[in-house]
């Protein structure tokens, strides 16, 4: 219960961002202001950290992500809605067409078919972050309050999940490992590695942060950390492409540690 | 400032976890020699890596992308470890378990701190099971180190 009150209060925080940046109701944001601030600043956090757009692909030979809504029918042409019966309209089903009705969670449904994306590394997100606005409207605990108890508990985990594949999506590192996973590739983590020459620059530059005086230092040494992420997640690209997985998960591994150094950056900046 | 910075690292965790169903039916307080060693790192610092009496284990966590500095000098007649140090980028489990690590090679010969198992140091650490990847790292940074001295120390 109270898991689902944190995903709650993030997913409110998110909204909040988004629904600033368009033009929303006063009633809407008054409604969400029981937001924690924590955890408000620690999601702010990470969509600084990964602005991912604008990522180009080295010898992107593959369409860019896209509306893919007719492919994903046929899996859910089953489900109908718990409320009013109807058929399921569209893929994926996460909202009666009829009634308006929200469907509870299908596991089966995967990220990438939420936000109606190929499945594919490649995503052009230019279309992410208005589906997840859209997906809000709709599913958002707030739309819902004054409903069953069941609906609101749909709304809590769908809303929470359109949230989770948001960030899973557009952070290429996530992105990456989230479509391993679907391929059935899972990064180990308890591995210790030891590549010296990574290894001795990574030290380096988490001292140089440590160090840093200023954050005009600390904004370089971010530079050369969204430089060196933006060079591996082609890599990585490149390699499951030609379905490389070894080589994928070699990319997500050095991808991890650069990461952690740029969000040690945003935390001092 | 390296405490500093993961104490921050803490506190920034501490409202999130308090709100994990979890945390009711099983806190996660570390163990007092955790916050002791978080608290008081021993023997934080760097010796000269290119100093041939100096053996430098440098590990990483590929799952959180933490990384672990362990050096040990050694005495080149008897095979002692006559100092230790390290440096730590990483959460408090990490930070106690490299620090004691550091303390529990000196005055060793380098066979001994072979021996030391990771579970040894979970175990004076009472780690929970989710940290015990960071011992593990303490394990390896202390065998890379040796193994480094003695490669030096075949092709100096």
């Amino acid at each position: 219960m109270s898991k689902q009150k944190l995903w709650i209060s993030l997913s409110s925080s998110v909204l909040r961002r988004t629904l600033r940046l368009t033009t929303c109701s006063a009633a809407k944001t008054r409604s969400l202001t029981y937001v924690s601030p924590s955890l408000t600043i620690s999601n702010s956090e990470n969509f600084r950290i990964f602005p991912s757009r604008g990522f180009e692909f080295l010898g992107n030979t593959q369409l860019p992500g896209k509306w893919s809504l007719c492919t994903q029918a046929a899996e859910n042409i089953d489900a109908k809605c718990w409320n009013c019966n109807a058929e399921a309209e569209t893929a994926p089903f996460l909202v009666c067409g009829s009634c308006r009705c929200i469907q509870p969670v299908d596991q089966s449904v995967d990220y990438f078919q939420i936000y109606g994306l190929e499945k594919t590394y490649d995503i052009k997100d230019d279309n992410l972050e208005r589906k997840y606005k859209d997906w809000q409207k709709q599913l958002h605990p707030d739309m819902v309050h004054s409903k069953s108890e069941k609906e609101r508990e749909n709304a809590a985990e769908q809303s929470a999940r359109v949230i989770d594949g948001y960030r899973t999506l557009s952070n290429p590192l996530s992105r990456a490992i989230y479509i391993l996973k679907l391929e059935g590739v899972n990064v180990d983590e308890e591995e210790t590695i030891s590549e010296p020459h990574l290894l001795a620059e990574i030290m380096e530059i988490r001292e140089a942060v440590e160090e840093a005086a200023d954050s005009q230092a600390l904004n370089q040494i971010q530079s050369q950390m969204q430089e060196k992420l933006k060079h591996l997640s082609n890599l990585f690209a490149y390699a499951f492409r030609n379905r490389n997985f070894e080589e994928a998960v070699k990319a997500i591994q050095r991808m991890t540690y650069y990461e952690r150094a740029s969000q040690e950056i945003v935390k001092k900046l | 400032m390296l405490r500093l910075a993961s104490k921050r690292l803490l506190q920034g965790l501490a409202p999130r976890e308090a709100q994990s169903p979890a945390v009711q039916l099983l806190p996660r307080l570390y163990h007092e020699r955790v916050v002791d060693h978080y608290d008081n790192p021993r023997n934080v610092g760097s010796f000269d890596k290119n100093d041939p009496t100096v053996g430098t284990g440098l590990v990483g966590a590929p799952a959180c992308g933490d990384v672990m500095k362990l050096q040990i000098k050694v005495d080149d007649e008897t095979g002692k470890i006559v100092d230790a140090c390290f440096k730590t980028f990483g959460c408090g489990s990490a930070i106690a378990s490299s620090s004691v690590a550091t303390e529990w090679v000196k005055g060793k010969q380098m066979e001994e701190v072979l021996s030391i198992r990771n579970s040894e140091i979970a175990k004076h650490l009472s780690l929970p099971p989710v940290k015990l990847h960071c011992s593990m790292l303490a394990e390896d940074a202390i065998k890379a180190a040796v193994k480094d001295y003695e490669a030096k120390r075949v092709k100096p």
